[in-house]
């Protein structure tokens, strides 16, 4: 129970999901056509809403992020991730079920087909966001390191 | 914004949580919309679909290029022709569930898989090595047609072609399918 209130812990998972996050986001925001190709190919979406879902889910992404990677409205950015987590779970369990053999989308340039492993990250990492909500005192930032002080 | 933040309780670590997480996609949408406008716009018509398909036969054949040179695609037109003058043998290489659901009329089913592990004779199906076959799957980064394109030359058919927009394609065009599960062709 202590580890969990390890503030080094809290800023490297925060660090590393911050990361991951922005990482994804960008990789979708800059070729927006592979990410739309991705989410038609689920086919769980009406063509007109193909383009603002994936135009906006990318942002979110990297928004979200990059909060976490600074520790500026960390537990925003957390609940956010979550959600965005908790949905693309629920479609690639849905995928899974229906037998549908596509890439997941998941990362620009990782070649990652729909399947357990895909639905093992995004639960690892949805783990990683809920924790970040519910016990990450958000103490040690590279924002306050940035600033020269630290949050209390 | 304000007020919409007024309405979120603060006190909880998820009133908090949520007061943070709203304006954060609200601007992350923004952002998203605005820098995105004309793939939003085409969204609304059927110009995206239409993009998307034509990028992922564009990979598609890029993919089928490092696999073989050997493989060659035929467009939607040219592949009806050859149905309509029953000059070519449509293999179907999705499996046996999805051809159930429907295909193209008079193609015969054959997953890839039966025909790499050879459960299928397929020198049996179609004994001569100069016919027309089309082979097609599921289209988008379907690549299934592709790999038995690829099995079928190796194995010495020398006019194999690919049909990259798959079923759904030819669905879409409106031409012959046939569906077994309602018992219908159409």
């Amino acid at each position: 129970m202590k580890l969990l209130h390890n503030e080094y812990l809290q800023l490297s998972i925060r660090l590393i999901l911050g990361g991951l996050f922005l990482y994804a986001g960008v990789g979708k925001i800059t070729t927006p056509l592979d990410f739309a190709a991705s989410v038609y190919n689920y086919k769980l979406l009406p063509d007109e809403l193909i383009g603002p879902v994936a135009t906006a889910i990318p942002w979110i992404e990297a928004l979200s992020g990059f909060c976490l990677l600074m520790g500026l409205h960390t537990k925003g950015g957390a609940l956010a991730i979550s959600g965005l987590l908790a949905v693309f779970i629920a479609i690639l369990i849905i995928s899974a079920a229906r037998g549908l053999d596509v890439e997941c989308g998941c990362f620009s340039g990782v070649e990652r087909r729909v399947g357990f492993l895909a639905i093992f990250e995004d639960l690892v990492m949805l783990a990683g966001a809920l924790f970040i909500l519910s016990f990450d005192r958000v103490k040690l930032t590279p924002y306050a390191f940035l600033i020269g002080r630290n949050k209390s | 914004m304000q007020k919409l933040s007024g309405l979120i309780p603060e006190k909880t670590p998820f009133g908090l949580a949520l007061k943070q997480c709203l304006p954060l996609v609200l601007l992350a949408c923004l952002l998203g919309w605005t820098l995105n406008y004309p793939l939003l716009k085409e969204s609304f018509g059927s110009g995206l679909r239409i993009e998307i398909q034509k990028k992922q036969l564009a990979d598609l054949k890029a993919k089928a290029e490092q696999i073989s040179p050997d493989i060659r695609f035929i467009d939607l037109v040219s592949a009806k022709k050859l149905f309509d003058e029953r000059q070519a043998i449509f293999l179907d290489a999705r499996s046996p569930k999805e051809n159930a659901e429907g295909s193209i009329s008079g193609s015969i089913g054959i997953s890839l898989m039966s025909l790499v592990k050879r459960e299928v004779d397929i020198e049996k199906v179609v004994p001569d090595r100069s016919a027309i076959i089309v082979t097609y799957c599921s289209g988008g980064e379907c690549d299934v047609g592709v790999e038995m394109a690829k099995e079928l030359v190796n194995r010495g058919y020398v006019n194999v072609f690919v049909l990259g927009e798959g079923y759904p394609g030819w669905s879409d065009a409106g031409y012959p399918v046939f569906k077994r599960k309602g018992g219908t062709a159409s």
